[in-house]
């Protein structure tokens, strides 16, 4: 039996119907070519699959996909320093609002992770930049309509857990406000997502740093202080950094979609010296902010530690040769370890300033 | 038709070996890409002129990529012969796979439609992004399929979509739908001439005897390669970057030869599904393509149809 395949036009009025599956009965459309990506004449050609014939893992690797599981520890190490540096400066004073927040953020972050895969569905950007990992939607697992209701539900859940918190706390909405207007001047600043675009990469870096810490900070009762701060500085550009990586692992396919953000702007060669040269700074901002907030022992031993071990993802950097091969998700699964690496020192720091605080 | 001269100042002969290299060049080679030319200019009545400018547009085009290519992989035969760089010299190969180029923007700027110029151009570059992206993943053992054809796109589909477009180009037919399905449909043909091409260098339907394992030897997984490899461990990979007979390759899959043998012949097979699913898709552009050509063109969805059958399974088309 021959692969059924329907191919239409941005204009035709099933085309968003299939794109978003939200009239199937046993067949699920499967992209599997999407043409003039971004253009009046933008068309997409479509696997017609039975939808019971669609060979899925279990249920809880489903979610776990869909909601990026694997990403968590974005929004979860944040919430461990905030907590652990009240706990230290015994400033923990409203700890049931700090666990609605911290639950609200979880919902929150789940269903900005979903929501986000059903606009690079919609846009066609993950068919343009496809990479290694497993995207629910695309592989037909769900449809993109109702992957967008469970992230709509699990942001409203997100925002009534954080009401009462904004009642109680008076600083928490001007923190909101703010992260809102972040959020939305990147959605709308232009048509791509945040990750695609020069402005939204700054709002990124400040909505996952600054904004985040300073929102579990304020849910705590504690005020914004400016060691909260400037971790938030560094976390972000932790982050963000992960995401320029990412993008120059899609350098040439992004450009060639007409893609613009830093790495598409400045080439394969320069975004390689780009990435070397932002390691550097962000091992610069990681002394200062130690040698500021830490002790001398940390300040050094941990600096070294993270210089060491990011000797073998500056060599992945300054070895690849080309836009096209193996080398690209090398240098991601390099930069990813690196990151996590980072993350296990300054969580063996916390716990250091944890048990001395004890004893 | 002697794809070799469309214009008499094609080739001065006054250049030392020019006319030598080329006469080499143009003698082998099974000429597919400008048969091609002919299947869709006859049904579309392109004047004979036309379809004589197309054929030795994409003839020389082509074999100045081969030229540049067996210089670059330092290739020692083409078509049974020494290449041209080793026969006569480095510079020499360069030089007439430029000179090639520039007859090609001559010849078709002389015909003066300069959308055919444009887009002959834009193929042109598009090959040469292909090259240049295909050398820089030689002696990469864990690139991608998916990467490799997009590399295959430039390199090998390139000039497939430019046959089954420029015909149309030349009598000025611009329509958009019309050159989106056949550029899909030319990037499927490239796409599968590739791929079987590279299953040759297994000894895959190598009905024509192609020397196996040729690429893997000079460090280069081709699609196949890369489809076989993914999900190996790393003992496995290196096991087949040294095997150097197909037997050895077996190995790689078990330490039992009929088994190595049945676990390599089902990668191939599953390898042929995914190729069929996209025999499909060149099916369903070919329907579509079908519903948009005049009555009197309709003779071009028999003569491509069968392009499949010819180009992945390397047979001649069924009734």
């Amino acid at each position: 039996m021959p692969t059924q395949y329907i191919t239409l036009k941005k204009n035709d009025p099933d085309f968003l119907n299939h794109l978003w599956g939200s009239k199937e009965s046993n067949q699920r459309a499967i992209p599997v070519k999407t043409y003039n990506l971004g253009t009046e004449e933008e068309s997409v050609t479509f696997e017609l699959k039975e939808i019971s014939k669609i060979q899925k893992p279990s249920k809880l690797k489903v979610v776990a996909s869909l909601v990026k599981l694997k990403s968590f520890i974005l929004i979860l190490f944040p919430l461990f320093f905030v907590l652990a540096k009240n706990s230290v400066d015994n400033r923990f004073f409203d700890p049931h609002s700090m666990l609605l927040v911290s639950i609200a953020t979880l919902l929150l972050f789940a269903g900005l992770n979903i929501r986000n895969d059903v606009y690079d569905h919609i846009s066609g950007f993950d068919r343009v930049n496809l990479d290694s990992t497993r995207k629910p939607i695309r592989l037909g697992w769900i449809s993109a309509h109702k992957a967008s209701r469970i992230s709509l539900w699990l942001i409203l859940a997100s925002a009534i857990l954080v009401l009462p918190v904004a009642l109680v706390q008076i600083e928490l909405p001007r923190v909101i406000a703010v992260a809102l207007i972040l959020f939305f001047a990147g959605r709308f600043a232009k048509d791509n997502s945040y990750k695609n675009q020069h402005f939204g990469e700054f709002i990124l870096f400040m909505l996952i740093g600054p904004a985040l810490v300073s929102g579990y900070q304020v849910a705590l009762g504690s005020g914004v202080d400016t060691e909260v701060l400037a971790f938030g500085v560094l976390w972000g550009f932790a982050v963000l950094y992960l995401i320029q990586v990412n993008n120059f692992s899609h350098i040439m396919t992004s450009s060639q979609s007409g893609i613009r953000n830093s790495m598409t702007k400045l080439g394969f060669d320069w975004s390689q010296k780009f990435l070397l040269i932002g390691w550097v700074v962000f091992i610069g901002l990681w002394v200062l902010f130690h040698y500021f907030y830490s002790s001398t022992f940390w300040a050094v031993f941990g600096s070294l530690l993270l210089i060491f071990w990011s000797i073998p993802m500056f060599m992945k950097i300054s070895n690849i040769k080309s836009p096209m091969g193996s080398g690209l998700q090398t240098v991601r699964k390099e930069a990813y370890k690196t990151f996590i690496m980072m993350v296990f020192i300054f969580f063996m720091e916390i716990l250091w300033a944890l048990w001395a605080d004890i004893i | 038709m002697n794809y070799k001269i469309y214009s008499p100042q094609d080739f001065p002969a006054y250049l030392p070996k020019l006319n030598m290299l080329f006469d080499d060049l143009f003698s082998g080679g099974k000429g597919f890409r400008s048969k091609l030319i002919g299947f869709v200019s006859e049904p579309l009545s392109v004047a004979h002129s036309t379809q004589n400018l197309l054929a030795q547009t994409i003839e020389f085009i082509h074999n100045a990529s081969l030229l540049h290519d067996d210089l670059v992989d330092r290739s020692h035969l083409r078509r049974g012969k020494k290449t041209a760089w080793l026969k006569y010299t480095p510079e020499y190969a360069v030089l007439s796979g430029d000179y090639l180029l520039a007859r090609v923007m001559v010849n078709l700027s002389h015909f003066g439609n300069i959308k055919l110029v444009q887009y002959t151009s834009e193929m042109i570059s598009d090959l040469l992004e292909g090259e240049w992206l295909q050398d820089s993943v030689v002696g990469d053992y864990f690139v991608t399929l998916e990467q490799l054809d997009r590399i295959h796109n430039l390199k090998t589909a390139s000039l497939f979509k430019w046959c089954l477009r420029a015909p149309f180009i030349a009598q000025e037919n611009y329509d958009k739908e019309l050159h989106f399905i056949l550029n899909e449909m030319g990037s499927i043909l490239g796409q599968l001439f590739q791929r079987s091409d590279d299953l040759l260098d297994y000894d895959i339907r190598n009905d024509e005897g192609k020397a196996v394992l040729g690429d893997l030897k000079s460090g280069y997984l081709n699609s196949f390669g890369a489809f076989m490899t993914s999900g190996m461990t790393k003992a496995q990979l290196d096991h087949v970057i040294k095997s150097t007979t197909i037997s050895e390759l077996y190995l790689a899959f078990s330490n039992n030869p009929e088994a190595g043998k049945k676990a390599f012949t089902a990668k191939v097979e599953e390898f042929d599904h995914i190729n069929t699913k996209l025999i499909d898709l060149y099916n369903h552009h070919l329907e579509n393509l079908d519903k948009l050509l005049k009555p009197e063109q309709k003779a071009l969805i028999k003569n491509l149809k069968p392009l499949t059958e010819v180009l992945y399974w390397r047979r001649k088309p069924s009734a």
